[in-house]
């Protein structure tokens, strides 16, 4: 019967590139870009991304794209626009851009004009206290804007897609060639995330989970963890060794989507910082101690053998005994850095002895 | 596992730096240990066995040879613990053992009657071991005991023969580590720090050549060949064996044929013959040759052993259909069984019934590993369970150990004593500069202003085709997007790329040599295996904390100092080949020259190989030399011991 009723040809969907989502997480800290923009400044930087939207655009007409700033006391979407009273100011405020400007594609305008006219938004809220009351971004807050972003475009596309299978299969199975390939580019500049290694990783692990890459362009500073993330995301790091050729690493590097990367050999830097933040001081550590119970990380036994987070009362065995020379008692026996065989000079904390 | 008889166990040993006399009492309830004189009767030490939880002995390596009892009474919380000193001049040693193996003996009975005991006991892992250990012991003999045993294990010398002809990289180790070690290390002693990292390696080869291959289907097993109309076979006695006791029909035929056949043609005639088929299971068809000797067989039943040994098993009532045969009173309705299930005849579907048949047979020669024999027969609580109909139940009771999250950010956000070198560098900063430079970034005039609105990307991204030259470049600062550095970001990628190539291809056997030869290359490898292990009895014993053994740490860091000149010697050995290739090459070169007068422009550098590749694969290892080193003069220097 069903081969007769010729209503076969509708449920075959063309086999094309499947469209792509692409979440640009942008790192405005204010010190980090004061401190870069002798060699780049922001809207420099800004300007550079907005021909790699552009390029990311015109690759396939589905192609979508959303920015989040990773602020120093929030994430804050740039692109699309959060729905919010500060669009009616603006109305009064000033007179709405032309739009219809002959030299630029109207997609390109809509999107250029908004994300400027957020971050001018953004930039102009930020208050000197803001400023000095802290130095670091919120970087795991952007990065799950980032993926509940993805979640909700990833069930539109499907449900938009008209053939029966439900969202939550979409969602569960990210292979699935015709559903939306997201992905993150997470543009760095400030380093020191020690304190927000959970959520990060946490964050990273869901990604890994609904097979999203975690793509990563660093202009300045160091993060251990964000290299964890591209790496366990099987996503593209890169350090820029020269910041002001930004536009060509973002083309080059960064443009391929999913499915074109199957059949390339990513730029990636291979070596690997597997280190971990201990929880008790945020130290990243090379060797450390791990509760056997809920696998939290210290630099040295907690007060009492207590774990800190899960309050089990953990035995040292003989680790850290005084050495059998006969000698005064030594605090702890460590391993340097160097005598690990790892390629990358360091390894994962290893369970205590 | 019955105590032996009361043998006159006695042992002098030192308790509390006292000598005296350690037995156990004749009615064998205790352990005594009288002091020696009259003096310190009253210090006499009875230890109830009833009360002895855990037994610990030094090493049989060890110089001392002391016995802990754990001696926790039914009242106390902690166990008390008693340290004998075996100190008689001509055997401590025997003494010592034959005293333990009467308590342990002793203790195992007790246990045997108080299963309780066993699980009470808190004394700490090793005992928990311990309880396990002999439980399974009592249970199934001391024959498997020792796979449990590390101490066990790393004495078996002939276990770790085998181990080794089985795993040659692990033979080539052990004996260059044995050859290499320092001379002070006695062989025993060698032997055992060399086991000590590997005993699970050597339980999992214990577990494995312990196990024994089962009865099979041996008739398909047989594989009668016909060449030019006879038949060859090869049938060795255990599968005759194996035939009669599968198929009591075939030694029913044996025996009232075989004086008048000949054995050949009687094993020949038999895999001929249609009652082979029949029993194979196979299909019997007309072409097959008619055989009168063997046809008589063919109604006959070959089922003649199997029913006593079904009768004997018991079946529980819930799973028995028999029994629900009867309960239905004889009327039988609903679906009726499958068919290979029904009474009946066999001719059906013989394939079926002779491999079910043959299972069963088969099974019921396998004495069943997970019962004991000795259990009662009836339901036990397990069977119950097993039989259980789980989906009537209600939920089970969720029995999850409960793990007590603190709140985290608790100690996250409070401390800031870390400061990384970025967050240095912002604190440095002027927030109301950072402020003012931030805003007039964004709202400068390249930005496009609100009422232009268009913003020129061309020209905020900074590439200028027309202008820019490279000579231009070295005067002016570089700016953003500028060619010079374009430049070197196609560099940086590209080299990514490149060394991720390299990855995802592999090298190929001969350049990961690097140049080296493969002999001297396996001869590093063996001296790199041989130095990891060396390092990692250097770390067990260094952070063992174990004074007594300070002598064998300072031997191990002879041979430690030793590795390093065996590395250095490969390295001077894959020197003198390089050498050897260059000269080689040298000459060859003259000689062309000579005969043709052609000069040929070579590199030496491009010959591999050689100390340097040598000293490149190693310079982890030697690094962690050196680190052990190290350490191991700091805790001497400590003490203030003169390293040198």
């Amino acid at each position: 019967m069903d081969s007769v009723d010729a209503t076969e040809h509708y449920d075959t969907t063309i086999q094309g590139v499947p469209p792509s989502l692409l979440v640009i997480v942008l790192d405005t800290n204010p010190h980090a870009w004061a401190l870069l923009s002798p060699t780049l400044p922001l809207s420099k930087a800004i300007a550079n991304i907005l021909v790699f939207i552009n390029a990311h655009l015109a690759a396939n007409h589905a192609n979508q794209v959303a920015v989040v700033a990773s602020h120093c006391h929030r994430a804050v979407w740039l692109y699309p626009r959060a729905p919010s009273s500060s669009e009616d100011v603006e109305m009064t405020d000033q007179t709405p851009p032309d739009l219809n400007d002959a030299n630029k594609y109207r997609p390109f305008a809509l999107i250029e004009d908004s994300l400027l006219a957020s971050l001018r938004d953004l930039i102009a809220t930020t208050t000197e206290d803001d400023i000095a009351t802290t130095n670091t971004t919120q970087m795991a807050g952007a990065l799950t804007l980032a993926l509940s972003y993805i979640n909700r475009a990833t069930v539109n596309f499907s449900d938009a897609d008209s053939s029966s299978k439900t969202a939550s299969t979409a969602i569960e199975n990210p292979e699935n060639t015709s559903s939306l390939q997201s992905r993150i580019l997470v543009v760095s500049v400030s380093g020191d995330l020690a304190h927000q290694y959970i959520p990060i990783m946490n964050t990273t692990f869901a990604a890994q989970r609904l097979r999203v890459p975690i793509d990563i362009l660093k202009l300045a500073g160091d993060t251990v963890f964000l290299q964890q993330a591209s790496d366990t995301t099987k996503g593209i790091y890169m350090q820029l060794s020269n910041p002001q050729g930004l536009l060509q690493y973002l083309m080059m590097a960064f443009l391929p989507d999913q499915t074109s990367r199957k059949h390339l050999v990513p730029p990636t830097q291979q070596v690997v910082d597997f280190r971990a933040a201990c929880f008790c001081h945020r130290r990243v550590v090379d060797v450390g101690f791990v509760c056997s119970i809920c696998l939290s990380i210290f630099c040295s036994p907690p007060e009492g053998a207590i774990c800190l987070t899960c309050s089990t009362h953990l035995a040292l065995g003989d680790y850290g005994a005084k050495p059998a020379v006969v000698a005064r008692k030594k605090k702890k026996k460590r391993r340097i850095n160097g005598a690990m065989e790892t390629p990358s000079g360091s390894a994962t904390p290893a369970p205590v002895e | 596992m019955a105590p032996p008889p009361a043998l006159a166990i006695k042992a002098s040993a030192a308790y509390k730096k006292k000598d005296g006399a350690l037995s156990i009492t004749s009615d064998q309830k205790a352990l005594q240990w009288l002091p020696l004189g009259a003096q310190g009767l009253g210090k006499a030490v009875t230890i109830a066995v009833a009360n002895i939880t855990n037994l610990q002995q030094t090493p049989e390596s060890a110089a001392k040879v002391m016995l802990k009892v754990f001696d926790k009474s039914p009242d106390a919380a902690e166990p008390v613990t008693h340290l004998f000193h075996f100190n008689s001049p001509s055997n401590p040693r025997g003494e010592a053992n034959s005293v333990k193996d009467v308590l342990t003996s002793l203790i195992t009975a007790t246990k045997a009657n108080d299963v309780g005991v066993g699980k009470a006991n808190g004394a700490g892992g090793a005992s928990a071991a311990m309880a396990i250990a002999s439980a399974v012991a009592s249970k199934q003999g001391s024959g498997s005991a020792r796979w449990y045993d590390d101490n066990a294990l790393k004495v078996d010398i002939e276990l770790q023969q085998s181990l080794m002809k089985k795993d040659p990289a692990l033979h080539r180790t052990y004996m260059e580590a044995r050859r290499t070690k320092p001379d002070s290390t006695s062989d025993s002693q060698f032997n055992s720090q060399f086991w000590s990292t590997r005993t699970s390696v050597l339980r999992a080869h214990a577990v494995d050549i312990n196990q024994k291959k089962g009865a099979y289907n041996v008739l398909s097993a047989v594989k009668p060949r016909q060449v030019g109309g006879e038949l060859k076979m090869n049938i060795s006695a255990e599968q005759v064996q194996l035939i009669f006791s599968q198929h009591p029909l075939v030694k029913r035929v044996y025996d009232e044929n075989v004086p008048k056949l000949n054995e050949t043609e009687f094993w020949s005639r038999f895999f001929l013959s249609r009652l082979f088929k029949k029993l194979k299971g196979e299909r019997v068809s007309e072409e097959d040759g008619t055989d009168p000797t063997f046809d008589r067989y063919l109604d006959a039943s070959n089922d003649t052993s199997l029913s006593p040994t079904l009768l004997g098993l018991h079946i529980p009532n819930t799973i028995n259909l028999e029994g629900n045969e009867e309960n239905q009173g004889g009327m039988s309705r609903g679906n009726r069984a499958d068919f290979t299930m029904r009474p009946g005849s066999a001719a059906k579907v013989p394939i079926v019934r002779t491999l079910n048949s043959l299972s069963e047979k088969l099974m019921a020669h396998v004495a069943p590993s997970d019962i004991d024999p000795a259990a009662p027969i009836g339901m036990d609580e397990e069977t119950f369970n097993a039989l259980a109909l789980r989906d009537l139940q209600g939920d089970p009771e969720e029995n999850r150990i409960m793990l007590n999250i603190k709140e985290q950010s608790r100690f996250f956000a409070n401390e800031k004593s870390t400061a990384s070198a970025e967050s240095a560098l912002y604190s440095k900063q002027v927030p109301s500069q950072v402020q003012s430079a931030l805003r007039a970034d964004i709202d400068s005039t390249g930005m496009g202003d609100h009422a232009g609105g268009a913003f020129d990307l061309g020209s905020a991204i900074g590439v200028l085709e027309e202008s820019d030259s490279e000579e231009e470049e070295g005067e002016k600062q570089p700016h953003v997007g500028s060619k010079a550095s374009i430049a070197q970001a196609q560099k940086q990628i590209l080299e990514g790329i490149k060394a991720r190539r390299m990855e995802i291809d592999g090298s190929d056997a001969q350049s990961s040599l690097c140049g080296l030869s493969q002999k001297i290359f396996d001869r590093l490898t063996l001296t790199h295996a041989t130095t990891t292990e060396f390092l990692h009895h250097f770390w067990v014993i260094f952070l063992s904390g174990d004074a007594d053994r300070a002598g064998e740490l300072e031997r191990v860091v002879e041979t430690l100092e030793r590795a390093m000149d065996r590395i250095n010697s490969v390295a001077a050995d894959a020197e003198k080949e390089k050498e050897e290739v260059i000269l080689k090459q040298k000459q060859h070169i003259r000689d062309v020259w000579e005969k043709t007068g052609k000069k040929t422009h070579w590199n030496s550098n491009s010959v591999g190989g050689g100390e340097k590749i040598v000293k490149e694969m190693m310079e982890p290892t030697i690094r962690t030399l050196q680190t052990a080193t190290r350490e191991y003069r700091k805790a001497l220097s400590a003490e203030g011991i003169d390293a040198s």
